[in-house]
């Protein structure tokens, strides 16, 4: 708070990003270890936020490839299937709360305030909070794998009664995701306040850009929902240690209880991932398409929209448990709805580039891998929603291949491109186009080549989360894990290409490289100063911006 | 609301406002979580879902489930529900069910429920001490009554037998038919 409230002093310079170095921001000097852990800086931790992510990605990755190298061929031949559970379970925990979620608060903390014209997140010290519960919580993930009985290995959902006879690797994973909620909880109330009370004059809330707006729908979902997950997993905790009946059946508990509490939160939970992600295709593809956003309004509609109705299609993740018809219907004609604005956004993306002036830049390539595969994965989405079909497909490789082509090439992919679009504001150099353009063929070919398979086993009725299957599957699953070996092997060159980028690139950005960009962050100089719109940006500049989007 | 509108003062005040209502909400979708458990349990009862059941649960003692289901044969205007479609029946013990019989037509009706079981090695196990069906009942014009069914559970019910199913079927009486 402090730091919001000292750098609004009007006596300060009039032109944001010329006061680098001012000298009452002495608590900002800190160099060495002290600038990152005593970070208050929105840029700062953001660049933590994105870093710790692509660690999480890499170790989320390696496991994954664990996992492909024993599907390689059928038979056990690298683990043992306790182990090769923990690698499935640690997997999706990994992916799912230590990179795409961190990466996109990472996003939100580097990035909102400059679009927005604000100085710095609202609470400075409770963001560096928000970041610095993150590796604790890796860590103790780590750690489970090796305390005796190994880590989680109920799948990420930590369904009982598996998770209840889990050992201590169980219990060191709840208080993971305790930390890992307290944090979505800390960093969403931040975005929410920058959002709704920090913005520059002229900028209301209909004329933000779309990427604040996602950002504000997803902190809502996450002040929502992460705490009923804290729940859950408490009640998993007292089940197991203080005697509690929540989901015991020998004390009179359901365990479908459980899967009810968890799905209410984790139905949102998709949203959390991929609606920011909707958020950077929109910056992304009016840039490239030299065009503003088609139906800027019915975009906002269509995100509040998806939030209020991820709230009612939870039970769309236990067909197979057992329910009534009628709840069945619900369940399923509610899931159908939410194609109708999720379209909305698709189609709205192909009218912006439709007789656009497009160029295909690493950023524009990824949005429209976005656009293309993300669909994909909505379509085999709405075949699942079908509950007789659903019951057919429940746990099979179908849905492995379906949510990945929404969480990787969705979420992931716009990751990827939102990296390439900000690294020169967050360098200062050119990222190499050629390195750039090769790193986005590289991964859509080889996550094609890895999850399309997939959708076939799946129909053939190869179930997920085992080590072993029967021989006639044994072609695609070789199949997927070269691809999922390449494809892995294509993120290294990724690190490389942003190193590289650190490193000076292929020479200086200008504060604005890209042609139709007009959002608030390209008016700072690259790289962005360490303090920037310590004065909000004048109305008339605001207006500009808004003006060349049409809003 | 935005920035140049407000002092520092006064921001600083509306953003923590706003987080202490967030805040608010955070913890109260705790509670969310927690008031799920009773929720459901009313749920399932108001629906009659099945739902995992604590006399079933007792790993000490052999227990038999014993699920009811009802039919009515065609055309006639009567409905029959039992009002616990499943309950839990112990070795040695009573079995009591309870069962809805409304007339739904304006004139007055004679019934007799038909029962049948599955599986077949269930019937040894379970006696009849009372019952409503194959006696002749006659209902008012739109009278609703509630009957019963009383059963034994043999003591050499063996624990391996599992789920039994009872079933009714309602019949309108052979010289009114």
């Amino acid at each position: 708070m402090t730091a919001a409230t000292d750098t609004l002093n009007p006596t300060q310079g009039d032109h944001a990003g010329e006061a680098h170095g001012h000298d009452d921001h002495g608590h900002h000097a800190a160099t060495g270890w002290r600038r990152w852990v005593y970070a208050t800086n929105h840029k700062d931790i953001g660049t933590l936020y994105l870093w710790f992510s692509f660690s999480m990605f890499i170790l989320g990755g390696t496991m994954a490839l664990g996992i492909r190298a024993e599907l390689f061929t059928p038979g056990l031949q690298f683990w043992q299937p306790e182990f090769f559970n923990q690698l499935t379970t640690l997997h999706g925990i990994i992916m799912v709360f230590g990179a795409i979620m961190p990466a996109f608060t990472g996003l939100a903390n580097w990035m909102l305030p400059l679009m927005l014209g604000a100085p710095d997140m609202a609470f400075a010290r409770m963001n560096n909070w928000s970041f610095w519960l993150l590796p604790p919580s890796a860590l103790l993930l780590v750690i489970s794998l090796f305390v005796p009985g190994g880590a989680a290995a109920g799948g990420w959902t930590l369904y009982p009664p598996l998770s209840l006879q889990f050992g201590m690797g169980m219990d060191l994973a709840i208080f993971s995701v305790h930390l890992l909620g307290l944090s979505s909880i800390m960093g969403s109330i931040n975005i929410i306040v920058t959002i709704l009370n920090m913005r520059s004059p002229g900028m209301t809330l209909m004329k933000m850009p779309m990427f604040a707006w996602t950002s504000l729908v997803t902190a809502y979902l996450l002040i929502a929902v992460a705490p009923v997950l804290a729940g859950a997993v408490t009640m998993l905790l007292t089940d197991r240690h203080f005697g509690t009946h929540f989901f015991k059946a020998v004390g009179g508990g359901d365990p479908v209880l459980f899967q009810h509490i968890f799905w209410f939160f984790g139905h949102p939970e998709v949203y959390i991932m991929a609606l920011p992600a909707f958020g950077i295709v929109s910056q992304i593809i009016p840039t490239f398409a030299r065009k503003p956003l088609f139906g800027y309004h019915s975009m906002v509609y269509a995100t509040a929209s998806i939030a209020i109705l991820s709230f009612m299609v939870w039970a769309h993740h236990m067909f197979s448990v057992g329910m009534p018809a009628t709840a069945q219907l619900f369940f399923m004609f509610m899931t159908m709805l939410i194609a109708v604005p999720t379209g909305v956004k698709v189609f709205n993306w192909i009218a912006t580039m439709w007789q656009g002036a497009m160029s295909f830049e690493t950023p524009m390539l990824f949005a429209v891998g976005f656009v293309c595969l993300f669909t994909v994965g909505g379509f085999s989405g709405l075949v699942l929603s079908i509950a007789p079909v659903d019951t057919q497909m429940h746990d099979t490789y179908y849905v492995v291949a379906h949510f990945h082509y929404v969480l990787v090439a969705g979420a992931l992919f716009s990751l990827f491109g939102a990296v390439y679009y900000w690294l020169p504001k967050w360098t200062g150099y050119m990222y190499s186009e050629k390195m750039g353009k090769f790193h986005f063929w590289w991964s859509m070919v080889w996550f094609n080549v890895t999850f399309f398979p997939m959708h076939f086993l799946g129909l053939a009725g190869m179930p997920r989360r085992i080590p072993d299957y029967p021989l006639q599957f044994t072609d695609f699953n070789a199949l997927a894990s070269v691809g999922a070996f390449c494809f892995g092997l294509g993120q290294l060159f990724f690190l490389y290409n942003v190193i590289h980028t650190i490193r000076g690139g292929v020479g200086k950005a200008p504060a604005n490289p890209w042609e139709g960009a007009h959002t608030l962050e390209w008016e700072v100089p690259s790289p962005a100063p360490h303090h920037t719109w310590e004065t909000p940006p004048s109305q008339e500049l605001v207006e500009k911006g808004l003006k060349e989007q049409a809003l | 609301m935005t920035s140049a509108t407000l002092t520092s003062v006064e921001r600083d005040r509306a953003n923590r406002r706003t987080a202490i209502k967030l805040g608010i909400a955070a913890a109260a979708m705790v509670g969310f979580a927690y008031g799920m458990v009773p929720f459901y349990n009313v749920f399932c009862e108001a629906l009659g879902i099945d739902r995992a059941r604590p006399e079933l649960a007792d790993v000490h003692a052999a227990a038999m489930r014993v699920e009811f289901d009802t039919n009515v044969s065609n055309g006639l205007p009567a409905r029959l529900t039992p009002l616990e479609p499943v309950v839990a029946g112990r070795a040695g013990g009573l079995v009591k069910a309870k069962f809805r019989l409304e007339n739904l037509s304006d004139a007055p009706l004679g019934l007799r429920a038909v029962p049948s079981y599955a599986p077949e090695r269930a019937g040894r196990f379970l006696t009849k001490m009372e019952c409503f069906c194959f006696n002749a009942l006659t209902l008012a014009a739109r009278e609703t009554r509630d009957v019963t069914v009383v059963l034994l559970v043999d003591e050499q019910m063996p624990a391996e037998l599992g789920a039994v199913t009872l079933s009714y079927t309602l019949f309108p009486l052979e010289d009114k038919a």
